[in-house]
């Protein structure tokens, strides 16, 4: 007994000293000049990244974070510091503040939504680290806060799928005032859930389509599932679901076949119509070569390598683009339209084989 | 007469049952339309929101068998069981896919699948169960841990991917088998309750249980291991969660970690104390309990019916339970029947003084 | 050598279990300025977790209270949204959707602070009526307050969003500074620390709740009914007062907490404080704050929620880089807190007989 008591003494008084000892060490002007030194032969030629991901919510999501982590690797590089934000924009300010502390030399940000960084991204300004924004937008005062942007014209997907489903009526001979829409959103303020409610918004009223309601999806699979039932219940006459990623055209499609109906383009027989959002897993393309869902507007998730050349482009001096879009494919299983018109620009719809 | 049946306990879920039923059918009486349709693979299926209620209402009832059990023996409840499902539903969807998350063919029987994450729910119950029985640590405090770990653990089994099985023998557990218009879970509920049914008429588990709950060191002198009791009672719940476990992700012929039976521990709680059942340990009645679970699937279809959003759910279903619970109070009871027998005895004197 | 055995047999738990986290907690920080060097070294990133975690200070101050008392109150991360949300709705009711076209610099901070301080109260005295004097399990009536929280603050806004008020961002982005704490970054600029104004209000809790716990009459009732309901009674000591008092402070610190919360985020969301109480009640308990009531210091709980978020900090830094590990780790030190505590104290209650 008397034993494990002296130990635990003496680890307390040791605990103590060398607390006391980090305190004075880490003054202003600290030993950390002289720790950075020594490392210098061995870290310093790798470029540090912190990368502040949303989380793993979707297939895109996983799709996307892969594309980050194998292209910063050690073999190229760079020392990459990945956190998971799992959905909190607070934990992702806590993760931008923690690249800060460790001084890294640019951070990746996509951000969970776009209001609320102006704070955070100053601090990094004012450390002089270039912050560059991928996947959604952020919505602050001073755009020099961050370096450049990369990502997808969310507007322009949606618009994308709304005139895909107006050629197809037009080309079915289907009365606008038939359409009765209901729109799955995505996560609510996040760029993508934005652009693509504004797409279908705008196309509804251009075309006279009835929107029944807008319910949210949150993104997920079982989110699309649970609300396409209960919006199903409450409407019998839904015959397109217009869901902002595939995960939750997953769900919605489950929902649709369990409640009896079936799913498809052929409207006038009865069939629903899902289109969605992202086309990166190989589920979704299956899904929508079979039919199943009649319209992808894709959203190209492998940022890795266009974020790679930026920095190259920052190391050497260059500056990049402020606003950086991907290139998005249309994608659809049906042979009936091969390519849309919007903004008299020709997009060819990627016609799937079956 | 009346008297006796209000006393009974199986009648407070009944009356509430009636009480919810009369409700809908009071204000919207297709609550009561049972349709036959075909789903997607072209099989009869009854569809209505009774079906609904027998159909979502089944892992409840399973999961209310476990619970009723370890609130008679240890006086506390299990708050982990969502997160379990999910640790046990992941461990069937890991054997069945092996390393690959997009199988064509399933690596291994479902029934095999379905006694390892069986063994592993069992496994999760028996942690639980030792540190409410051996270190005494109260059970909600002890499945706080499970809880809070519980989906971090499912999701790093899968290692974080979603897995989904295209092999439509796996989606009859939790949807229908061919041929028969009733769903399957409402099936695998009704055998959970026959077999509970015998096990506490052949064996002396039901009065164990309560004997321990009512008094351990009573029950002690009488020759029941207490420890052992408790322990038990938490591995049952552990077998339950897995029957429940198998039944959500069948469903869905995939999982969502942090969204899998989010939520169902305040359900299989409520329906516990639905029943009648003292939270605080002692005598259970295993029917009520299981009726109880049914009437908070009415409850939460019912809000559903009336356009409830998911997320608002909670604050309804809270305000029931805190009804319920003051309702069941011991002071409260008290308190009402001395102002009952105080208005009793004015009638009569006023009776007298006439 | 038998000096230092008396005196820790003579040690109170409250002084043991004190002792176990803070060396706990210096050994952890060292460990970390060890092995991860860089970031920890600096006193801001030490002070970038008093920033991130003062309302879980605030929080867990509540939550020892009411544990101290024999209690449990697992509402508080949901008030702690229902604060964030209401305050939101009222500074910027444009943004949260309650009036069209209001100006967002109309709403008075000191209202909102009034609000988050009404909401905590309005709880406390409905949660510690229904505890105290209609005695019904705390652990219930909190899981239902949960519910219901998280429900209402649905009900108020679904949406998440940043407020703009000018004299709230204002407030927000007040930085005391430390002097002294700076560091010199990379670009051989000097960095002053700084906190926010909510650790302010965190540290001022730690020390009203510490002088309240020991030196007030009403603070150590709360030990003597935590300890033994029966002596606290023959003691003289109003027991259902005390219970009652116990849930005030706890639930109106908890809208104080929320507050900070807002200060911290700024904005309003349903998915903000996801775990808080779970938290809560693990920085309570890695602070010696016993389950069964009647030991425990607010000191401990202060340094409790620095073990907590330093290993946090760590699993992040360590390139742990998937997010389950976060809540695995968490959950692995409550589990080997509360076993320890459950050992220790068998030994003394050993000890004692002996």
């Amino acid at each position: 007994m008397s034993k494990k008591i002296l130990i635990i003494v003496l680890t307390i008084s040791l605990v103590m000293m060398m607390a006391g000892c980090s305190l004075i060490e880490s003054g202003p002007v600290s030993s950390f000049d002289m720790e950075s030194e020594s490392e210098t032969e061995s870290e310093e030629d790798l470029i540090v990244v912190g990368f502040s991901q949303v989380g793993a919510e979707s297939d895109w999501r996983k799709a996307n974070t892969e594309s980050m982590l194998s292209t910063f690797t050690k073999e190229k590089g760079y020392e990459l510091i990945y956190e998971d934000a799992q959905q909190k924009q607070q934990n992702q300010i806590t993760a931008i503040r923690t690249f800060i502390q460790r001084e890294v030399d640019y951070i990746v940000l996509a951000p969970v939504t776009e209001d609320g960084w102006d704070t955070v991204l100053s601090e990094a300004k004012e450390a002089q680290i270039p912050v560059i924004i991928v996947d959604r937008m952020v919505n602050v005062e001073d755009p020099e806060l961050f370096e450049c942007w990369v990502g997808s014209d969310f507007e322009l997907e949606g618009r994308k799928v709304c005139e895909w489903i107006r050629a197809y009526l037009e080309y079915k001979e289907i009365p606008a005032e038939e359409v009765n829409i209901v729109d799955i959103q995505g996560t609510l303020g996040a760029s993508s859930q934005i652009g693509r409610t504004r797409g279908l918004k705008d196309a509804v009223r251009a075309n006279g389509w009835n929107l029944l309601e807008e319910a949210a999806g949150e993104y997920t699979q079982a989110k699309g599932r649970e609300v396409t039932s209960r919006l199903l219940r409450k409407y019998d006459n839904i015959n397109v679901v217009y869901c902002e990623n595939d995960n939750e055209a997953f769900g919605a499609i489950e929902a649709i076949e369990a409640s009896g109906r079936r799913v498809g383009s052929n409207i006038s027989r009865g069939q629903i119509m899902v289109v969605s959002f992202d086309g990166v897993s190989d589920q979704a393309i299956e899904y929508a070569r079979k039919g199943k869902i009649s319209c992808i507007g894709e959203c190209n998730p492998l940022h890795g390598p266009r974020v790679e050349k930026i920095i190259r482009d920052l190391e050497e001096g260059r500056t990049p683009d402020k606003y950086e879009y991907v290139d998005e494919n249309v994608f659809s299983g049906d042979i009936s339209i091969t390519s849309i018109n919007l903004d008299e620009t020709v997009y060819t719809v990627t016609i799937l084989g079956k | 007469m009346i008297n006796k049946i209000v006393k009974n306990q199986i009648f407070i879920p009944i009356a509430a049952m009636l009480f919810l039923l009369l409700f809908n059918l009071v204000t919207d009486p297709t609550f009561f339309k049972i349709a036959m349709g075909q789903n997607s693979a072209g099989n009869p299926v009854l569809s209505g929101p009774l079906i609904t209620i027998l159909n979502n209402g089944s892992e409840l009832a399973i999961l209310a068998i476990g619970m009723t059990l370890v609130t008679a023996a240890s006086g506390g409840q299990d708050i982990s069981v969502g997160a379990a499902i999910a640790i046990a539903g992941s461990t069937i969807l890991r054997v069945l896919c092996g390393t690959n998350t997009r199988p064509d063919t399933l690596r291994t029987p479902i029934f095999v699948a379905f006694i390892i994450g069986c063994l592993v729910a069992m496994a999760f119950g028996a942690f639980n169960g030792v540190l409410v029985s051996i270190f005494k640590i109260q059970p909600m405090v002890a499945t706080l841990i499970l809880y809070t770990a519980g989906r971090s653990i499912a999701a790093w089994i899968n290692n974080n991917e979603l897995p989904i099985i295209s092999d439509p023998r796996f989606g009859y557990y939790g949807g229908f088998i061919p041929g028969i218009p009733i769903p399957t879970p409402f099936f695998i509920a009704a055998l959970c309750v026959v077999i509970i049914a015998l096990v506490l008429k052949f064996t002396n588990l039901g009065l164990y249980t309560q004997a321990v709950g009512i008094n351990e060191s009573s029950s002690r002198l009488n020759g029941i291991n207490p420890v052992f009791i408790k322990w038990l009672t938490f591995v049952i719940l552990g077998a339950c969660v897995a029957v429940a476990a198998l039944i959500k992700v069948s469903r869905l012929s995939s999982i969502n970690y942090s969204v899998i039976a989010k939520d169902i521990e305040m359900d299989a709680i409520l329906a516990v104390a639905l029943g009648g059942n003292a939270l605080g340990g002692g005598k259970f009645n295993m029917a009520a309990s299981i009726i109880g679970a049914f009437v908070i699937q009415t409850l939460t279809t019912t809000l559903f019916m009336h356009n409830v959003p998911s997320d608002a759910l909670p604050a309804y279903k809270a305000i029931v339970v805190i009804a319920l619970v003051v309702f069941s109070a011991p002071v409260f009871r008290d308190a009402v029947s001395k102002f009952m027998k105080n208005l009793k005895n004015g009638k009569k004197k006023e009776v007298a003084n006439v | 050598m038998s000096k230092l055995s008396n005196k820790f047999k003579d040690m109170t738990d409250t002084n043991l279990l004190l002792t176990i986290t803070i060396v706990v907690f210096f050994l952890m920080y060292i460990g970390a300025i060890v092995f991860q060097g860089k970031g920890f070294l600096k006193p801001q990133t030490f002070f970038n977790i008093l920033n991130a975690n003062a309302a879980l200070i605030i929080l867990s101050c509540g939550m020892s209270t009411v544990m101290i008392a024999g209690g449990i109150d697992i509402s508080v991360g949901g008030m702690t949204a229902l604060v964030t949300m209401c305050c939101a709705v009222y500074l910027d009711p444009t943004r949260g959707g309650a009036v069209a076209n209001m100006d967002p610099n109309s709403g008075s901070v000191a209202v909102s602070m009034l609000i988050a301080v009404l909401i905590g109260l309005a709880y406390g005295l409905v949660q510690g009526f229904l505890v105290a004097y209609l005695d019904i399990q705390p652990f219930i009536v909190s899981l239902a307050g949960m519910f219901f929280a998280r429900g209402m603050t649905t009900i108020v806004n679904t949406n998440p969003f940043n407020v703009a008020n000018e004299k709230f961002v204002a407030l927000k982005e007040t930085r005391i500074i430390v002097p002294g704490m700076g560091t010199v970054n990379k670009l051989g600029k000097y960095v002053d620390a700084y906190v926010e104004i909510g650790v302010v209000v965190a540290l001022i809790v730690v020390i009203v709740m510490f002088c309240l716990l020991r030196w007030t009459k009403l603070g150590r009732s709360f030990y003597a009914v935590g300890g033994n309901k029966q002596s606290a009674l023959m003691l003289g000591i109003n027991v259902k007062h005390t219970k009652f008092m116990s849930h005030i402070i706890c639930s109106l610190l908890a809208g104080i907490g929320g507050y900070v919360y807002f200060l911290h985020v700024g904005s309003g969301a349903v998915t903000h404080a996801q775990g808080a109480e779970m938290n809560a009640i693990a920085s309570s308990i890695i602070g010696g704050t016993m389950l069964t009531g009647g030991v425990g210091n607010i000191i401990g709980t202060f340094f409790g929620v620095l073990s907590l978020s330093t290993i946090q900090n760590i699993v992040a830094s360590a390139g742990l880089d998937q997010a389950w590990w976060t809540g695995i780790t968490i959950a692995a030190m409550l589990c080997i807190f509360l076993v320890v505590q459950s050992v220790v104290m068998a030994r003394k209650k050993s000890a004692v007989k002996k």
